[in-house]
């Protein structure tokens, strides 16, 4: 799962956590659960940009004109 | 029949002219000629003819000052105003609000019954811009795939945003069927999945804009479902196409700067989230570690071991306490047993004694009468200080 979710995946779900944590009433085993969970997730979307390269799709538009 | 002055009769004309909608707001085709600016008011002054006729124009310095071109002599235009009368001179003449040049004057008065049209319909309304989304996964680009705009869109976009996808659609920005080709080139970006559309062209003012000032492009901008961007780059007007989208940019590489964030943001949003889920983590870890202090605290004051302390110091008080009871009681008892002695010393018969009487005692008992005692009987006389055994040898 972690290598099918976009940097907008993770970094969504690491901004869940962190509201999560910063809500605050959460037993620690949780909250020690969701850091671990934020750390990795912010470490994937580094990784992310660091290897991103703008994906670029050609559409010829109208020269096939059928669609 | 009644004697009038001139001036009533131009004052008349003046108002039949101004009531007549024919001639108000009307839009006048002919060529300049006489074209003067006055020097000191401003005021600007000509003739406008057409093959067969002429008629004086005035355009006031207020206006004219807002003209982006300066006509001249053999120009041919459209010029928009109203006719009315010069009453000094009793002479009708054109006071004009605008001049277009007849290159595009004739599109350009076209185009500014469109964009009334449009305007009126709604299509501009700011109410209907849309925000552009914060994190596009999908921009679309709807211009020449071999023009130079797709190519500054790609540049700007990998350079900042290449974490996203690029959707270009070929589309034919001038030429017949050119604002056709725009409008199936965002259909078919919108059917794509985009969330942004960049439309436009590249090349500036002296392009060919036609294609992006129809209404249909206008419509297909208004009802895209996602937020469209365009990037017609024109310095002075704005296309429909500008005024339709949700954000006009001025170039198509602005266009693309604004369709997405800097890379460089998202790395510190990242910085910021991770910063904020530390914070968060220990700010739980501190209040559990508080609660565990005062948990253990309390745990601490009920322990066997803390029980058996308080035991023992409230052994050792009651041990301190019932010394001292003990130690005064014994001194009590000490003071009363000196008392009682001193008392009983001072009424013991040995006291007596010592003044001079003495104890007589026969077989150990003592004697207080003589009337027991026989001749011959054996007594013992206690004197105090000591004694004497004697023998009884009268009585009486």
């Amino acid at each position: 799962m972690k290598g099918k979710a976009t940097f907008e995946d993770n970094i969504t779900r690491l901004g869940q956590i962190v509201s999560e944590l910063e809500k605050g009433d959460i037993a620690l085993e949780k909250a020690v659960e969701l850091y671990g969970e934020g750390v990795k997730l912010s470490a994937a979307c580094r990784e992310q940009l660091d290897n991103a390269s703008l994906k670029i799709t050609e559409d010829s538009g109208n020269a096939t004109s059928e669609e | 029949m009644p004697v009038i002055t001139v001036t009533q009769i131009n004052k008349y004309i003046a108002s039949i002219l101004k009531n007549d909608r024919n001639i108000q707001g009307i839009m006048v085709r002919g060529e300049i000629s006489d074209y003067v600016r006055h020097f000191r008011s401003g005021h600007v002054y000509f003739t406008l003819k057409d093959s067969e006729s002429a008629v004086k124009a005035v355009m006031f310095a207020s206006t004219a000052s807002r003209l982006r071109f300066e006509p001249e002599d053999g120009m041919a235009v459209i010029v928009s105003g109203s006719i009315g009368v010069y009453e000094r001179d009793g002479a009708y003449q054109l006071y004009v609000n605008d001049i277009i040049p007849e290159g595009a004057g004739k599109a350009g008065a076209a185009l500014e019954q469109l964009k009334k049209k449009l305007q009126k319909e709604g299509i501009f309304d700011t109410a209907h811009k849309r925000p552009i989304p914060p994190m596009p996964k999908k921009i679309g680009a709807v211009t020449s795939l071999s023009g130079a705009a797709v190519r500054d869109i790609i540049n700007v976009l990998s350079r900042r945003y290449p974490i996203g996808e690029l959707y270009a659609v070929n589309a034919q920005v001038q030429g017949e069927g050119a604002s056709e080709s725009v409008c199936k080139g965002i259909l078919k970006a919108e059917a794509a999945g985009c969330d942004v559309i960049i439309v436009g062209r590249g090349g500036g003012s002296s392009e060919d804009l036609s294609a992006f000032n129809t209404e249909k492009v206008a419509y297909a901008i208004y009802n895209c479902k996602v937020p469209v961007i365009s990037a017609v780059g024109h310095e002075t007007d704005f296309t429909v196409a500008d005024l339709a989208a949700d954000l006009r940019a001025p170039t198509p590489s602005a266009a693309a700067e604004l369709s997405a964030p800097d890379i460089t943001l998202l790395y510190e949003k990242i910085s910021i989230l991770d910063k904020r889920a530390e914070k968060a983590a220990l700010a739980i870890l501190d209040r559990c570690t508080e609660r565990f202090i005062a948990m253990n605290a309390k745990l601490a004051v009920q322990s066997p071991e803390n029980r058996l302390k308080l035991t023992g110091e409230r052994l050792t008080a009651l041990d301190r306490r019932r010394e001292t009871a003990f130690l005064r009681y014994m001194d009590r008892l000490e003071r009363q047993l000196a008392e009682k002695a001193a008392r009983l010393d001072s009424l013991s018969p040995l006291k007596v004694l010592s003044r001079g009487y003495s104890l007589v005692y026969k077989d150990n008992k003592l004697l207080n009468s003589s009337e027991k005692l026989k001749k011959g009987d054996r007594i013992t006389v206690n004197f105090g200080n000591g004694g004497a055994e004697a023998e009884i040898t009268e009585k009486w």
